[in-house]
């Protein structure tokens, strides 16, 4: 059988950083996911530390938060490490559609609760959302297109609203993969940027919900803020989302166009451990098991929606190499008194305790498997959703995750 | 006999495992072209809560769903999805009186034999349009859709009767399962496969073989779909018994019979075969990579574009045929950016369908476009059809192009 060079577990954005990362390097690499990933979910923007006030200098933000909290996955990669990779990760969305901050450091946009939330990377088609104010935007809602309830947003946020029936008769009730792919053709784009223009009271900018197309998006954007005259932006709404299959899409084009192998659909279910490290893993697609073997592993399997981390009625445990996992120390206290508040649940704080090389290890400190790294938000040490810090983590430490893999 | 008595029926708890995350409705390529298919997320596990063996279905879109699987692939908890649709066609259809249609195409492999033999009156007559226009009338098979040409002599025939393969093609064994298109509409494939297989040092054996059954599977026959993993499974086993590994270059056989004969039909003997048979870009692929029988390939300097077809992706087993085509020297090779071609296999001969499968397959065409290949490979023979339909450009199996770049060639 093939030996690898690497093989990453999970596609998300951990492991599909991971996966680039090392195939840059040179590494013969095959990634694994049990699923498509959490991108098709969440991925929208690249939230690094919310946290951090908007326009704070995020450099001394976070060695601020690195200083305060000395187990959190940024303390291994320190902001050099996530600048780094930050870096990388813009590198593979060169114009028209990149990701940048909007200003020096975080920037509020629209969330399609109506809400406003911080972030730091931005794709084109949301940027316009970070300066908007109630007064000169327009949100446009979609008549029967359920993932998006415009006027809940135009409420929330206070600014005027619209529904629009689609240009195209009987097409309302389709889904966002069906909207997103109208997008991608120009005619369709323009007809609804037409629709949108008469609608407007003198308006600077439109928040649209984030189907803007799934092939050319930037182009959607042109030809809509063309035909209004006003800066457009996508507002993120339920799953599956739009932003985040683009990046995944991305992320598979790039890695199988430099031979890295990608499978997908079927889970990893036994690892083969020797001592101090990981022989082999097994693949299930039934009626087969399959092993794959490499040199070095990366765990991205994320928490409990993958099964990275399995909750039965009393503990938590990781389920491929058994690792062991910070958790709290009774049932009793993985939550909160109430559900909705501030700060997340003790739950959310659970999982895998590393070395400074992100090598799992157990409570005394000691490395359990030297060839396999952890990366992703099933690190310990964290709150990203409180913290805001979802897609830097699993950035960062995957980035770091396959540079100490591959000895650099 | 209702099909639960037969099958297993998914436990019930199945559908359970649904978190409704909706990442399955961000690849299925219906949903994203009508809002009659409300999409894997609600067909599948949502109606399936909503389903009981007693009462009546009252889903008609379920005949909707082409089968591709691609939701299977990205679902984060392991939902079957596209087996509990499956299901529910099988009980929809159990419900109704199957069609003339369904019956007539699924058995294109007994047809294709005898259409082959007459393919010189057969294949003009499928041009005619009066002849496509009375398909279309009486049996709602499309009229503007291509019907696959027959060959003479089919596959089998010309194996059968080749002269016997020189003493260089070598003294390891392998079985090659063809499939009904190769064996009747495509029979180069075949050939190409055959030259393949010898070039790197294989003698090759043709079993006997039947129509895998995934036709039946389709439109919902489960009781028909195991009575040809039946009859294939008592044709292969005993090549299999006797140390000799299959190969497939159909990928939708070969889901069929490595996923669906054991897991979904519970057919005995279907591990048995499963864990020998390869698909054979992975098989040549190993061997290539094993090194001690690689080839090396001619140079050929030609753009193409390569396509992963659905049933590959299911197979799960990475893209050997593009790996394969990357070791050729001079040969331009780019993935043809596309979640599927749309056909569906026979779904995109009935009428009803034809629209959607169009419609699916534009994303297919502008990628094709943009990129402008001059040959386009796919593993897949649906996918080859409906890209010839969709481009008008040369479509091939990529071992047809391997072929002419073997050293011996």
């Amino acid at each position: 059988m093939k030996r690898w060079d690497l093989i990453v577990i999970g596609t998300g954005l951990a492991g599909l950083t991971a996966a680039r990362t090392a195939v840059e390097m040179g590494a013969k690499v095959l990634v694994i996911g049990r699923g498509m990933g959490s991108l098709a979910l969440f991925g929208n923007t690249i939230d690094v530390l919310g946290r951090i006030p908007p326009g704070a200098d995020m450099r001394a933000g976070v060695a601020d938060w690195i200083a305060a909290h000395p187990d959190h996955p940024y303390a291994r990669t320190g902001w050099p490490g996530i600048s780094e990779a930050l870096g990388a990760f813009r590198g593979l969305f060169p114009p028209p559609y990149t990701f940048d901050p909007v200003g020096d450091g975080n920037s509020l946009v629209p969330t399609g609760a109506g809400t406003m939330r911080p972030t730091y990377l931005l794709p084109v088609t949301m940027t316009a959302g970070a300066g908007m104010s109630a007064a000169d935007t327009l949100i446009i809602g979609l008549r029967g297109f359920k993932d998006f309830q415009g006027d809940t947003v135009s409420l929330h946020l206070q600014c005027r609203g619209v529904n629009l029936s689609l240009p195209r008769y009987g097409l309302e009730g389709l889904t966002a993969l069906a909207l997103a792919r109208l997008m991608d053709e120009e005619s369709f784009r323009e007809s609804l940027g037409e629709a949108i223009r008469s609608q407007m009271a003198g308006e600077k900018r439109i928040g649209l919900p984030a189907v803007l197309g799934l092939k050319a998006p930037a182009d959607v954007l042109g030809t809509l803020e063309r035909i209004t005259r006003a800066r457009v932006f996508e507002i993120p709404m339920l799953p599956p989302s739009i932003p985040g299959t683009r990046i995944f899409h991305r992320f598979r084009e790039f890695l199988i166009d430099k031979g890295a192998t990608f499978l997908l659909g079927n889970p990893v279910i036994g690892a083969e451990v020797k001592g101090d490290l990981c022989e082999g893993i097994a693949l299930q697609n039934p009626p087969l098991l399959t092993p794959h073997h490499a040199k070095h592993y990366i765990l991205a399997t994320g928490r409990f929606l993958g099964e990275g981390l399995r909750a039965d009625t009393e503990r938590i445990s990781e389920p491929l190499f058994h690792l062991p996992v910070l958790q709290p120390e009774s049932r009793g206290k993985w939550f909160r008194e109430r559900f909705f508040q501030q700060e997340s649940h003790p739950i959310h704080r659970a999982g895998i305790v590393t070395d400074p090389e992100l090598r799992p290890v157990d409570p005394g400190g000691r490395v359990i498997l030297k060839n396999v790294r952890v990366a992703g938000s099933i690190l310990a040490h964290h709150a990203m959703i409180e913290e805001h810090s979802h897609e830097g983590i699993d950035i960062a430490t995957g980035y770091l995750a396959a540079r100490r893999a591959l000895g650099s | 006999m209702r099909h639960a008595d037969q099958t297993p029926t998914p436990p019930r708890h199945l559908p359970d495992l649904c978190v409704r995350c909706a990442t399955c409705m961000a690849v299925c390529p219906v949903s994203r072209v009508t809002p009659f298919f409300p999409g894997p997320k609600q067909a599948g596990p949502g109606a399936q809560r909503f389903r009981l063996a007693s009462q009546d279905s009252v889903d008609d879109w379920i005949e909707l769903c082409t089968a591709c699987r691609l939701c299977d692939t990205v679902c984060p908890a392991g939902v079957p999805i596209s087996e509990l649709n499956l299901m529910a066609k099988a009980k929809y259809r159990d419900e109704r009186r199957g069609t003339l249609r369904d019956w007539l195409l699924v058995r294109s492999d007994r047809f294709g034999e005898f259409f082959s033999r007459f393919s010189v009156i057969v294949n003009p007559l499928m041009k005619k349009r009066a002849v496509r226009w009375l398909l279309d009338k009486l049996l709602d098979i499309d009229r503007r859709r291509d019907l696959p040409a027959f060959e003479s002599p089919t596959f089998r025939r010309w194996f059968q009767s080749r002269p016997v393969a020189p003493e260089a093609a070598g003294n390891r064994e392998i079985a090659y399962f063809y499939g009904c298109f190769t064996n009747t509409n495509e029979v180069d494939v075949g050939k190409a496969a055959v030259a393949c297989l010898e070039a790197y040092g294989y003698r090759v054996s043709v079993p006997p073989q039947r129509c895998c059954g995934i036709p039946r599977l389709g439109v919902g026959d489960l009781r028909g779909a195991r009575e040809m993993g039946q009859r294939n499974l008592s044709l292969l086993l005993p090549t299999v018994r006797e140390g000799t590994d299959i190969v497939f270059s159909s990928t939708s056989c070969g889901l069929m019979f490595r996923h669906e004969y054991g897991p979904l039909l519970d057919l005995p003997g279907a591990e048995e075969l499963a864990t020998h048979l390869f698909d054979i870009c992975g098989f040549l692929l190993r061997l290539q990579e094993e090194g001690r029988a690689g080839v090396r390939f001619g140079r050929l300097a030609v753009k193409v574009g390569y396509f992963a077809p659905c049933h590959l992706r299911s197979l799960n087993s990475g893209l050997p045929a593009l790996e394969l085509l990357r070791l050729v020297p001079g040969l331009d090779v780019r993935m043809i950016e596309a979640e599927c071609c749309g056909l569906g296999g026979l779904y995109g001969f009935k009428k009803e369908k034809y629209a959607i499968t169009e419609e699916i397959g534009k994303d297919l065409a502008k990628e094709v476009a943009r990129m402008k290949p001059e040959i386009i490979l796919t593993d897949c023979e649906g996918c080859r059809m409906q890209i010839r339909h969709l481009t008008g450009l040369k479509v091939l199996h990529p071992l047809q192009l391997l072929r002419d770049v073997l050293p011996s060639a």
